[in-house]
């Protein structure tokens, strides 16, 4: 049995509803959950605390059955956005604030233990509002960690800090989590978050749970062009010509791509393929042994972050790869110019395949593995 | 042009607060200008003085602890927990802001007068009209909007997420509620109380209805304002204004200084 098992989760707060969230996480999982703003990403997580009541499903963790229990007796500690400190309270009263059931002589010295390993020991006096945002952050890490919940909830805790500030948190609680072993679940909006922690990753919008996986295997194989689009993939529909041993060859408006993936001669399928595994060239290579050579003409080029995602068109299916600075200028292309798109076979995903009598593809059609 | 019109604007906005300003400070200070102090003196000595200043600070201060005592519960009620009639609630225990004096005193005189609500605290041995209970009873139902409406606006400021937070970590909703927002509420709760104190201490018409304005019997602060005014004992008049001034002067002071609005 699972440690967190949360089945078919609805709760309704106004008008929002939460529908039907399902999931299951082992004993040191992180998992990550991204989505859009009001996806009920927030109140997933509060329902799992005890702030909301389900109107239906269940939860339980470590075996016992939480549905109904109260908040404090969950044992399950919460992180949010803003940090939630106590304001009327000083830095070493919010960690302390957390060890209620370890009162004792040994609460100092768990306070400044803990205090330590987040680098915030010279800040105990200080009352939150004197603190910088990354100093707020480690505070209510702290005073989370110090409960040493049996589950650790974080709401974007990230996102009110500086780049830099932000980089030096995430090795902190990379760190802290590890030590301990905790399970988290962990809400972002950056997938630099997923990337630096998750085992799992569940996409939410609108109240619903789309998608839940590993991290990679959701992130290779977007099962719908939203959740493509919010992990950096390209999703497109093809036609299986020919199967092999080692792969199957994909029509995609005649232009033919080999995939190391399994399914059948004739099964129309969806095809993911991750923005930056694509590279881009000007003259077609000589040999390209392992990978796809695809023609194709050059639409617009847009900065995102420090790289550039470059806009393509195969035979009129959109395709886009992230590429860095240096490729840009290498190319010395201009929109409408031709080019060459090479991509790795093994990152050519198929996602969802049916046979020709099937109907076209649903969102929770389970995916070919190899 | 643009510059003209917002300076114009300003200038009827600033002028118009300084007019009203004015106008009330010259009032206020007519209060403490006219009366001869020697005669405040003995008049604030008399006995008739000296037990209507009792009798306020005595109802006032009880009135100030029950209306505490239930507003705490309904601004918190009002401020975090959803449940049926709820908008039709918060209107019905503001009416009091709104409704005149008197009326409300009538209402309490005929509700504790002749139902069987009055029949029912009757036989608990407590009776409402024309007592010094009464007194108590007319404030309570004056003030309570007041220190109601502050108390939610103020646990409205509170972030639900510290008490979400505090649960987490192990504290009842109790516990919670003593550790993380009454800590927080501090400030809106003694605007609330000098407020509510302000507004018992204040009250004349309601008090006037229920509990009547006997002499030396039910004679509350305002009550000796207004029987003396109408003796044409101005100096007796005038000494209890300034000591009700006093009163909305401290508790306007504390309320600015919590910085909390209605």
């Amino acid at each position: 049995m699972s440690f967190l098992e949360v089945s078919d989760l609805h709760v309704r707060l106004a008008e929002f509803q939460l529908a039907g969230v399902s999931l299951s996480l082992d004993r040191g999982d992180y998992l990550t959950i991204i989505g859009p703003t009001g996806a009920g990403k927030t109140i997933f997580i509060e329902a799992l605390v005890g702030f909301w009541q389900p109107d239906q499903g269940r939860v339980s963790l470590d075996g016992r059955d939480i549905t109904h229990e109260l908040p404090e007796h969950r044992h399950i500690g919460i992180v949010y956005q803003d940090y939630a400190l106590m304001p009327h309270m000083t830095v070493f009263r919010n960690i302390a604030y957390g060890l209620k059931k370890h009162k004792g002589p040994d609460l100092e010295d768990n306070v400044r233990q803990m205090a330590a390993s987040l680098h915030i020991d010279h800040l105990l006096h200080r009352k939150p509002a004197t603190l910088s945002g990354g100093e707020q952050q480690r505070v209510a890490l702290a005073r989370a960690l110090v409960a040493e919940p049996r589950l650790l909830l974080m709401d974007e805790p990230f996102s009110a800090l500086d780049r830099q500030t932000r980089r030096e948190a995430r090795v902190l609680l990379k760190n802290a989590v590890r030590e301990r072993g905790t399970t988290v679940v962990h809400i972002t909006h950056d997938l630099d978050d997923a990337w630096a922690f998750a085992d799992k990753l569940a996409v939410f919008k609108g109240g619903r749970m789309l998608q839940f996986g590993s991290l990679h295997d959701v992130l290779a194989r977007p099962r719908s062009q939203f959740i493509a689009d919010f992990v950096g993939a390209c999703l497109i529909r093809g036609t299986v010509v020919s199967a092999a041993e080692d792969g199957v060859q994909i029509d995609i408006g005649g232009v033919h791509l080999a995939s190391l993936d399994v399914a059948a001669p004739g099964d129309a399928v969806d095809v993911a393929i991750r923005h930056e595994t694509i590279s881009l060239q000007k003259e077609r290579p000589v040999s390209a042994s392992g990978f796809n050579v695809v023609p194709a003409v050059l639409g617009q080029v847009m900065p995102e972050g420090p790289a550039f995602l470059v806009d393509m068109h195969v035979n009129g299916t959109g395709l886009q790869a992230l590429v860095s600075h240096d490729t840009v200028q290498r190319l010395q292309s201009r929109e409408g110019d031709p080019m060459y798109a090479l991509i790795p076979k093994q990152h050519v995903k198929i996602v969802a395949a049916h046979h020709p009598s099937q109907q076209p593809v649903q969102e929770k059609t389970r995916v070919h593995r190899k | 042009m643009r510059s003209l019109a917002a300076d114009s604007f300003r200038f009827c906005t600033i002028g118009g607060a300084l007019l009203v300003t004015f106008l009330l400070v010259a009032a206020i200070a007519a209060l403490f200008l006219v009366p001869d102090i020697s005669d405040v003196r003995a008049n604030l000595l008399s006995a008739e003085m000296r037990y209507s200043l009792k009798l306020s600070l005595m109802t006032g201060i009880l009135s100030t602890l029950l209306v505490m005592l239930f507003a705490m519960p309904i601004g918190y009620a009002l401020s975090r927990f959803d449940f049926p009639f709820k908008g039709l609630v918060k209107t019905i225990l503001d009416l009091p802001i709104a409704f005149p004096e008197l009326v409300l005193g009538l209402c309490l005189l005929l509700l504790f007068g002749s139902t069987f609500v009055g029949s029912l605290f009757k036989a608990l041995g407590l009776q409402f009209v024309f007592t010094k209970q009464g007194i108590v009873v007319a404030q309570f139902f004056t003030a309570l909007p007041y220190a109601s409406r502050i108390l939610k606006s103020t646990f409205d400021y509170i972030d639900p997420k510290l008490e979400f937070v505090s649960r987490s970590l192990g504290y009842s909703i109790w516990e919670t509620f003593r550790n993380v927002s009454l800590p927080l509420a501090k400030n809106g709760i003694l605007a609330a109380t000098v407020i509510s104190f302000a507004r018992c201490i204040g009250t004349f018409g309601t008090v006037l209805i229920l509990a009547g304005g006997t002499y030396m019997k039910t004679e509350v602060l305002p009550m000796t304002l207004y029987l003396n005014i109408s003796y044409g004992n101005m100096g007796m008049a005038l000494t209890s204004g300034i000591v009700l001034t006093v009163v909305s002067f401290v508790a306007i002071y504390f309320f600015e200084r919590a910085e909390v609005g209605l």
